[in-house]
């Protein structure tokens, strides 16, 4: 084109240059929107507890996203072996990040959807029925719940320890509440925004020198009280260690359709038996314990309280050969009187002699506690 | 409009009038093109090879093993097609766009024929529209292609049925096309980002075969960097990091994040390489 023929003329950069710069400038008033402190009337500490103790949500649906910066190896996808929670599903759950979406109804209607890169984990109950599915592995697990089971957990409004335990943002937090003890000051801190709703900051923070937590912080919705997100901050650690927090929620409740489960044909579908037993003694672990709940089942005995508790487990209580796998081996690392497994968050001793110390404390104080035996 | 002084209104209806033929005779030159069938068919190709190969072999394939949903083919064709995209995203599919895309600028003015396109009466960024047009044309047909090949593939060689989403729970047939499609788009979306730095790139050069090679590099560090655990700051800045997002299609319900999240990504390359384009190809010598 004739018209066209100067070169050079530095007008005909400003679209390239102009198209970044307000696309970054929109990317930066966004951050500062989601950012922006909301003002909500002054709450103290116990009015927010109160209120997040007494919140009656048990209808939602809504996305989590979870981050972990544990300082563990990142495992491989492909090393998920067993189906089912197993440990080895719950130690995948707990390193890298994962984002699920969470529908409630009632208090026997619950699915988790977690969603993998190229595949999903499903975890279903409707009423006493229980299913499992693992897109990858095209396998479905069945368990019906025993009949007393599933009427204590309508009954128990405290009870929010169902399948989804430790997944939800809810659960979650009740458990922090429940260890929030004298030995923690509890304070709030400045109003935040979670999944577009506003939020009370609760901040916990360990009166102990022993502890690998620094602080605690969870999002209380102001409305409702529903928990929304749950961060833990460990010593001496930029990132949060461990975040889960609603990004999407609606209240009300979700389709009943995505409750129904039936195993898709060609799935292999594996019968299992719940024991009325076991659900009371994961019940018992869960109250327990609040550092260290990732342990489906197994005796354990703590020493010490407060953040400064360590757990010891037998050996038999642990899945056979778990320290044998080459991810498990790469994480080990030799310390004085056994291994130990070491992470921001929590520590564990594997000692010579094949008991397991674990804690969210200090190595020194999880071999303290093993020589005092 | 690259023109400063205001056009008059018979003039801008001459050249929007001229930048439509462009387009028409744009995609009738790509559609005409040998080498767009080839690629197109080396598509098509990558669901065939995997139907056959599962067909002819009598060995069960164990849930896991292979590309994703390869367990499922033989239980259900349709699931051929989803194999196919998974299989072709890393490199198939962004090296024939690679190829679409690089070629536009560079392979004009290598062949000496950009000066006669520009004595059209479109204009400059009506002629970069164009061939961006086209190029993301190519987009769209090579994800048709890979899908719809697969789905015929499957439907001549395994029994077809109610679908098994990645939530466990079946949908119809009919339903389960839709979805596909719908995969179809978004994959056709995840390329446009691609075809605009292609475009950029072609503009940069006269050698055709250096714009190709540099936008099918470029899409395969992308995807190196997105594989890089210690580079999680960058990942939701790379083009490539929704490319297999097209998962949450496949989920019950319907997961739309990631398309909202890959259409802003790709709006945000597309808007950012179409203004170095157009920025580069106004002031440009053409020579050839």
């Amino acid at each position: 084109m004739a018209r066209s023929s100067k070169p050079g003329s530095s007008k005909r950069w400003l679209p390239a240059a102009v198209v970044p710069a307000v696309i970054a400038g929109g990317v930066v008033v966004g951050t500062v929107q989601a950012g922006a402190a909301t003002d909500l009337p002054d709450k103290s500490p116990q009015e927010v507890l109160a209120l997040a103790a007494g919140t009656d949500v048990r209808q939602l649906s809504g996305t989590v996203e979870q981050t972990s910066q544990l300082g563990l190896p990142q495992l491989p996808e492909t090393e998920e072996t067993d189906s089912g929670p197993s440990a080895a599903a719950m130690l995948d759950l707990l390193a890298g990040s994962h984002s699920a979406r969470v529908y409630l109804d009632g208090h026997d209607k619950a699915r988790l959807q977690v969603l993998d890169r190229l595949a999903e984990r499903d975890v279903v109950r409707n009423g006493r029925d229980v299913w499992f599915y693992s897109s990858r592995q095209n396998e479905a697990v069945h368990a019906l719940l025993p009949e007393r089971t599933a009427k204590e957990a309508k009954e128990s409004v405290q009870d929010k320890s169902g399948d989804d335990a430790g997944y939800t943002p809810e659960s979650l937090a009740s458990r922090f509440l429940e260890a929030a003890e004298p030995s923690t000051r509890v304070t709030v801190g400045e109003d935040v925004r979670v999944a577009g709703r506003d939020a009370y900051r609760l901040l916990l923070d360990p009166d102990s020198a022993d502890t690998l937590v620094d602080s605690v912080a969870i999002a209380v919705d102001a409305e409702t009280g529903l928990p929304l997100s749950v961060d833990v901050q460990a010593r001496g650690q930029q990132e949060p260690a461990f975040e889960l927090a609603y990004t999407k929620l609606s209240l009300g409740a979700p389709d009943p359709g995505v409750f129904d489960f039936t195993p898709p044909a060609g799935a292999s579908v594996t019968e299992h038996t719940v024991p009325d037993q076991a659900a009371q003694r994961a019940e018992r672990n869960a109250r327990d314990d609040g550092a260290d709940a990732q342990h489906p089942d197994g005796k354990a005995t703590k020493t010490g309280d407060g953040w400064d508790t360590v757990v010891e487990l037998s050996a038999t209580s642990l899945p056979e050969g778990w320290a044998d796998s080459p991810a498990m081996a790469q994480a080990l690392r030799k310390v004085d009187g056994g291994r130990l497994l070491s992470t921001a968050l929590v520590n564990v001793l594997l000692t010579d002699d094949g008991r397991v110390f674990a804690g969210s404390v200090t190595p020194e104080r999880l071999q303290a506690a093993a020589e005092g035996r | 409009m690259s023109s400063k002084q205001a056009d008059s209104a018979p003039a801008v209806r001459r050249r929007s009038a001229a930048g439509w033929a462009l387009l028409g005779s744009e995609l009738g030159v790509l559609f005409r093109r040998w080498r767009t069938w080839a690629m197109l068919a080396a598509l098509a190709a990558v669901p065939v090879l995997i139907g056959l190969a599962v067909r002819l072999t009598s060995e069960d394939i164990e849930p896991g093993d292979g590309p994703p949903f390869l367990d499922r083919v033989t239980q259900n064709g349709l699931f051929i097609a989803l194999t196919g995209t998974v299989v072709s995203i890393p490199l198939f599919l962004p090296l024939t766009v690679s190829v679409a895309a690089g070629d536009t600028i560079a392979g004009e003015a290598n062949l000496g024929t950009l000066r006669y396109l520009l004595a059209a009466p479109a204009g400059r960024i009506r002629l970069l529209a164009v061939k961006y047009a086209a190029a993301v044309a190519f987009c769209i047909a090579a994800a048709l292609t890979l899908v719809a090949a697969g789905m015929l593939v499957g439907v001549v060689l395994f029994p077809v049925g109610p679908v098994t989403l990645l939530s466990g729970d079946t949908i119809g047939v009919g339903e389960s096309v839709l979805r596909l499609l719908l995969v179809a788009a978004y994959v056709s979306l995840s390329l446009a980002g691609l075809a605009a730095i292609g475009l950029f790139i072609s503009t940069l050069t006269e050698v055709p075969v250096g714009a190709m090679a540099a936008t099918a590099v470029l899409a395969v560090v992308a995807q190196i960097l997105g594989a890089l655990p210690q580079l999680d700051w960058l990942h939701p800045w790379l083009f490539t990091e929704h490319w297999v997002g097209f998962a949450d299609l496949i989920r019950q319900p319907i997961s739309w994040d990631s398309f909202g999240a890959n259409a802003l990504l790709q709006g945000g390359y597309i808007a950012v390489f179409c203004a170095l384009a157009g920025s580069r190809f106004a002031t440009k010598d053409v020579l050839a």
